[in-house]
């Protein structure tokens, strides 16, 4: 019972490989990943072969999804962002998929890893990078000059507006791991205290696990769709330059 | 499922948003200050201090950015 509540993030290798100094061994979080990423793509191909004009319940839930991430998008980037949708529906369905299934007991949250998290927050802003030299030029380097700026400003600006473009890939990775971290945490701590609590008081904490349990799913979607929704604000920047700024004076 | 038009939904996203915005530009400015005092200038702890200011000035400035995109 005296187990660390960090204990289920530890990871164990199944079968270790080493590829040039490289660690690239089989452990849980890849297993997960490939079951998520089969899980989706299982979902997917069913929901989408029968085609029906009225769907049946499991197409209309691909229905569903699509036009949630449909809408995300429309919001946020306008009607240029469609070419996004592929990304952007990717990495929506796999944060959701892998928040939820390590809700299930006795799986593992392969987002409760930063490495994860960091690796697509890093990835995304990277494309929005590339993406605004490609379309910008130079004049790209002007987000970091809000416009109406007055020149004797400049110097002051220009490194706090390199300070808040460096802080994006890391509060968008540090914003899902820590969720996905803590929630698990809490959960573990209060499945601890009704194990060692026993009959007599532990239904107690176990009440509140089944609630917590409850709650997550909740957060689950929440950090999914503000991962998603970044993403987006993050991409539209980078296409319309100053676009949606500094509209509210 | 929720709608992104779902003021309660779109309106949890934005509060959860805002607190982790205001941490890693903090976080960022004070470690790039504190990487350039150690590795580059030895100016310890004059950078550290200036790139915890910068780095709170730009954490007020994304929560500001959040603000104006505030689904009204």
């Amino acid at each position: 019972m005296e187990e660390s509540p960090l204990h289920p993030f530890e990871l164990h290798n199944f079968i270790p490989i080493s590829v040039g100094g490289f660690d690239i061994s089989i452990n849980k979080a890849v297993i997960m990943m490939w079951i998520v990423v089969g899980l989706i793509s299982i979902l997917m191909i069913m929901a989408g072969s029968a085609r029906r004009l009225v769907p049946g319940k499991l197409q209309s839930l691909a229905e569903m999804l699509v036009d949630f991430i449909r809408g995300i998008i429309l919001d946020t980037m306008g009607k240029d962002g469609m070419k996004f949708f592929p990304l952007i529906a990717t990495l929506f369905l796999f944060i959701l998929f892998c928040n939820l299934i390590g809700l299930i007991p006795g799986s593992y949250t392969v987002t409760s890893q930063i490495v994860v998290t960091a690796v697509f927050a890093c990835t995304v802003y990277a494309l929005s990078l590339v993406m605004g030299f490609v379309l910008h030029g130079g004049k790209f380097l002007g987000i970091l000059v809000p416009p109406g700026t007055p020149a004797w400003l400049l110097p002051l600006m220009i490194p706090i507006e390199l300070i808040s473009q460096l802080a994006r890939p890391i509060s968008l990775a540090v914003r899902l791991f820590a969720n996905m971290t803590a929630g698990h945490v809490i959960l573990g701590v209060l499945f601890g205290l009704a194990v060692s609590g026993g009959l007599l008081i532990g239904w107690l904490p176990f009440a509140f696990t089944i609630a917590m349990n409850g709650l997550e799913v909740g957060i689950a979607f929440i950090q999914a769709y503000i991962f998603t929704v970044l993403t987006c604000v993050y991409l539209g920047d980078a296409f319309h330059l100053h676009g949606h700024e500094e509209h509210a004076h | 499922m929720p709608q992104p038009q779902d003021p309660f939904y779109a309106g949890l996203g934005q509060a959860v948003r805002i607190g982790t915005e205001l941490l890693a530009a903090l976080v960022v400015g004070g470690g790039l200050g504190w990487a350039i005092d150690t590795y580059l200038l030895g100016s310890s702890p004059w950078l550290l201090v200036l790139g915890l200011v910068l780095g709170a000035a730009a954490g007020v400035r994304n929560a500001y950015r959040m603000a104006q995109r505030w689904p009204k």
